[in-house]
Parts: C-alpha cells; structure tokens; sequence
C-alpha cells in the first residue's frame, strides 16, 4: 500500500514537472517567432526573391550588410537620433505635462490647443522642420522631440489629474507646501503615466526617424530601407524591418526592466 | 472671547453650493457648534445630511458661505487639526512605506531624520503596528490601513483630530476593535476629536457628546446628546440600550 502511493506522487510530480516546462516554453513567446518564421518561408517559396525574400535570404542580406561594419553604424545613427529626441522630448513633455495639469487656467487655454495640435502627424512637419532647423542632425532631433510631446504630456497630465482629491488634502493638512505637494505627492503618483507616456512615445519616435531619414539622411536604418530600391535589394528591407523591431524590442525591454528595478515602489510596471 | 476650555466654536455657520444666480443651495444653514478642547464629539446623521462637509469646513478644506468659525489651537497653522480620511486607500501615499508615511508631515516640515524616525517609531507603537515599519500600504488589511492613517496624523502632533466615518468600510468585528484602539489613544493623547458617522450604536461607543444633524438640504445640528456612559463602553448593559433609543428617538422626531 505504502509503495503504490509513493509511486503515485511520484508520477504525480514528474507530470507536473512537464507542464511546467510546456508552460515555460510558451511563455517564453519562442512559438510565435517559430511560427512567423515558418509562414514567412512557405510564403517566399511561392515568389520570387526580389518580391519576397525568404527568411534565409534575408539573413544572407543582414550578413552582407552587417560585414562591412554598415549595418551597425546605421543602427547606432538611427538609434542615437531616437534617444537624443526621446529624451529631450521626455525632459520638456514632464514638466509641461505637470504644469497643465496642476493649473486650471494654463489648462483651459492650452487644452484644444494641444487636442488640435497632437492630430499632425511628425512626418507632416518634416519639410518644415528641415527648413527650419537644417538639413543635419536637429531636425531629426526636433521630429522625435515633437513626435514624443504629446504622448508624454498627455499621459502626464492624465496622472495628474487622477490623483485622489484626499492625497492632496491630507499632504496639505499635514503642513506640506505647494511646491513640497508637487515634489512628493503629485509627482510620485504621476510616475506610472509618465512611465506609460515614455513607453508609447518610443513607438511614435521610430516612426519619426524612420520617416526622417527616408527624406532626408544619408545613413541610418531608414535611409537603408529607402535606398535598397534603387538597387532592388528587396531582403535589405527586411533586414531594416527587423533591425527596426529588434532595436524597439530591446530598447522597450530595457526600459522596462530599469523601471522595475528602480521604481518597483510607483507600481509602473504591473 | 471664548472660553478656554473649548476648542472649536461655530456660530450660524452655512454652506451654500451656487446651482444657478440667483438661488444658491443651502448644504448646511444656522449650524452651532461649540466642542470642548479634549472632548470626544461625534456628528451623527443620515447619509447627504452634510455631516462631511462640515467636517471639511472645520479642517479648512472648505470655506464658510456665511457665519463664523474659530479655532482655537496654541499652534495657529493649520497643523492643529488632523484629518483622518474616510478611504485610507486614496488618502495614503501607496510609493511610501507605513513608516515614511507616519513620518510625511514631519519630512515636510525638515524635522531631521533621526527624530523622524523616533517620533515614527512611537506612533507605530501607539497606534499598535509594531512589525509592519517598513511594508507598503497595499499590503496591509483595511483595519492597518486605518491605523496607518491614525499614525501618519497623530505624528504632527495635532489638537484636534478630525475623522470622516474612518471606519465605514471595516467589517464588523475589526470596527470593534479600532473603536476600542480609538478610544484608548484618544484617552493616552488628550485630544479633541470630531468623529462623523451615520452609525448610532458607533456613536454610543465612542463620543461624548452627539450632536444629531437634520437632513439636508439647510440641515443643522437639531439637538446634541450627552453620553453619561463610563469607557470603555459596553454595549450589552441597559443603559447602553437606554441611550441608543433615546437618540434613536431624536431621528425619529424629525422624520427620518
């Protein structure tokens, strides 16, 4: 008797054991890559290479790319531009963000105008941009910064405003400050939208550059897609397609990480 | 000039919400008050009769529309009076720990470290959260919440504590017990209190004095009640029973 039960747990467990594995594998997403993969080649095999480069081939094209250094200096060009106007944007959308939000009149005013302005889209104001702030580096800067406005201020604002009325008073109430209610309530409790904000704003910033670059660069991930039709490289496109999603991926998966690991207590990442 | 035994003086005080120009909504009209300095005053009415927004009034939230209210404190800022919030949810700070937010009022007024945490240490002694410094307000059950936001009010040392139905949301038998932690820090601390709630048998547990509030809108206080019962308060005697119908039969004077 005793024996036979012991067996059973012991199946029991080894049963358990696998489903964990199963279980891990799918979380761990490898099956919706494996399955992309698989689609993508069955459907290259039924077109021609120049229409529809096969996952191989366009591996073959990344390596081509990639040997002469190019490839990399492209992603670094075109990941700069990304931080550099994520992060401006992201310094300027704060506090502009918690200024409309804290203060009814600035909101009045600024209100429609930013519901009217946040519907142009950044690749509108590409000739302008490049008209007013030159041909180089600032007015792809100055694309993300405005590319990433937006989304971070509204999302800012929206933290602000959902602050819980009885934070402010009891802050209040026990002798805080306006400035010290700012500091230490209306901003700790902001940081979870602002977070978000920054999050969806690294989306809107590679459409920017990639857009900018198209028009006007003369390196970068986007300046590659667009140049690969002259030459009919049409597996250079894929290769920026996925270099595209790769650098979004890691940089989405860094931030997150970060945010984890040093604002666990703002509850941004749930 | 007030008597030096009290704390809290208001004299036809009235709230009015402005609904179109010409006709303003009287919340609250003709409300006199006056609360001894250490008395335990309970605001006892039915739900909408304005008892909360006479509780804002008090603390500053709100202004007066008419009358005259004093407040007499031998602190003049606002920190005399504390404000225990219905909600501990929406009232705590959830990014700070229990201790950081027993210790936020003093953060605030640059009370060096050490003695913040002294003085924090002391209110989670008294308040009975001893073990839990250094969790995070979402981690704790609705009744440590509440002793959370006693402990974060009480460590401004304020004269008077002003409390908005603090334990309306509790289940039953932790309501008990809060009372009787209520009761006995209010009797450790000596202050005022003013505690609102809808609850009769609440309101023979822990006041002294009850004032009864019509229902609005123009509501008032109708009449105050003195509880003559010794604490800690049982609510199994005859006389408890005694009492509970007598202001029971208050509300049912004025048709409530």
């Amino acid at each position: 008797m005793t024996t036979i039960k012991v067996e059973a747990a012991n199946t029991k467990t080894t049963v358990i054991e696998k489903k964990k594995k199963v279980n891990r594998f799918l979380k761990s997403g490898v099956l919706g890559w494996v399955v992309i993969l698989v689609v993508w080649q069955i459907a290259s095999l039924f077109s021609e290479e120049m229409f529809l480069p096969s996952p191989y081939a366009t591996f073959k094209g990344m390596i081509e790319i990639a040997s002469d250094g190019t490839l990399f200096v492209y992603m670094g060009y075109s990941f700069a531009r990304v931080l550099a106007g994520w992060s401006l944007g992201l310094l300027i959308a704060v506090p502009v963000g918690l200024l409309i939000g804290t203060n009814t009149w600035i909101r009045t005013i600024l209100e429609p105008v930013i519901n009217f302005v946040r519907f142009i889209p950044p690749l509108a104001f590409i000739t302008l941009f490049m008209l007013w702030f030159g041909i180089g580096e600032q007015s792809k800067v100055f694309l993300i910064v405005y590319a990433t406005f937006f989304v971070i201020t509204i999302n800012t604002l929206t933290g602000v405003l959902s602050i819980s009325k009885d934070k402010l008073l009891s802050a209040r109430s026990m002798g805080a400050t306006k400035f010290q209610t700012l500091l230490h309530v209306v901003i700790p409790a902001a940081v979870p939208y602002i977070f978000t904000g920054a999050k969806l704003a690294m989306g809107s910033s590679f459409m920017a550059i990639i857009g900018a670059e198209m028009v006007a660069a003369n390196e970068g991930i986007g300046f590659m897609i667009w140049n690969a039709r002259l030459y009919f490289k049409t597996d250079w496109i894929f290769v920026g397609l996925v270099v595209l999603g790769l650098m979004g991926f890691l940089m989405d998966r860094l931030f997150t990480y970060g945010g984890r690991k040093f604002l666990a207590r703002y509850k941004v990442v749930s | 000039m007030p008597a030096i035994a009290d704390a809290i003086i208001l004299k036809n005080g009235a709230k009015t919400f402005q609904q179109d120009e010409d006709s303003p909504t009287y919340v609250l009209k003709g409300v006199d008050l006056t609360i001894e300095k250490g008395q335990f005053y309970i605001l006892l009415g039915p739900s909408g009769c304005g008892k909360s927004t006479l509780l804002n009034i008090i603390a500053g939230f709100l202004e007066l529309s008419e009358g005259n209210l004093e407040i007499v404190t031998s602190n003049t800022n606002r920190d005399g009076r504390g404000f225990v919030f219905q909600s501990a949810d929406s009232a705590l700070f959830p990014w700070l720990t229990v201790e950081e937010n027993i210790a936020f009022g003093l953060k605030m007024k640059k009370v060096p470290t050490e003695e913040r945490k002294k003085i924090a240490e002391h209110y989670i002694k008294l308040t009975g959260l001893t073990g839990h410094a250094k969790k995070f307000p979402d981690n704790l059950s609705g009744g440590m919440k509440q002793r959370v936001q006693l402990a974060r009010v009480l460590a401004n040392e304020p004269e008077i504590l002003l409390m908005d139905e603090p334990f309306g949301a509790l289940d039953a038998m932790t309501r008990r017990s809060m009372q009787n932690e209520l009761i006995r820090i209010w009797r450790e601390t000596n202050k005022t209190i003013i505690f609102v709630t809808h609850d009769i048998q609440e309101a023979i547990i822990l006041g002294q004095k009850i004032g009864i509030m019509s229902v609005g809108p123009s509501s008032k206080i109708t009449t105050t009640y003195d509880v003559k019962l010794s604490y800690p308060r049982d609510l199994t005697t005859a006389e408890f029973n005694d009492c509970y119908r007598r202001v029971q039969a208050h509300f049912e004077d004025y048709g409530i």
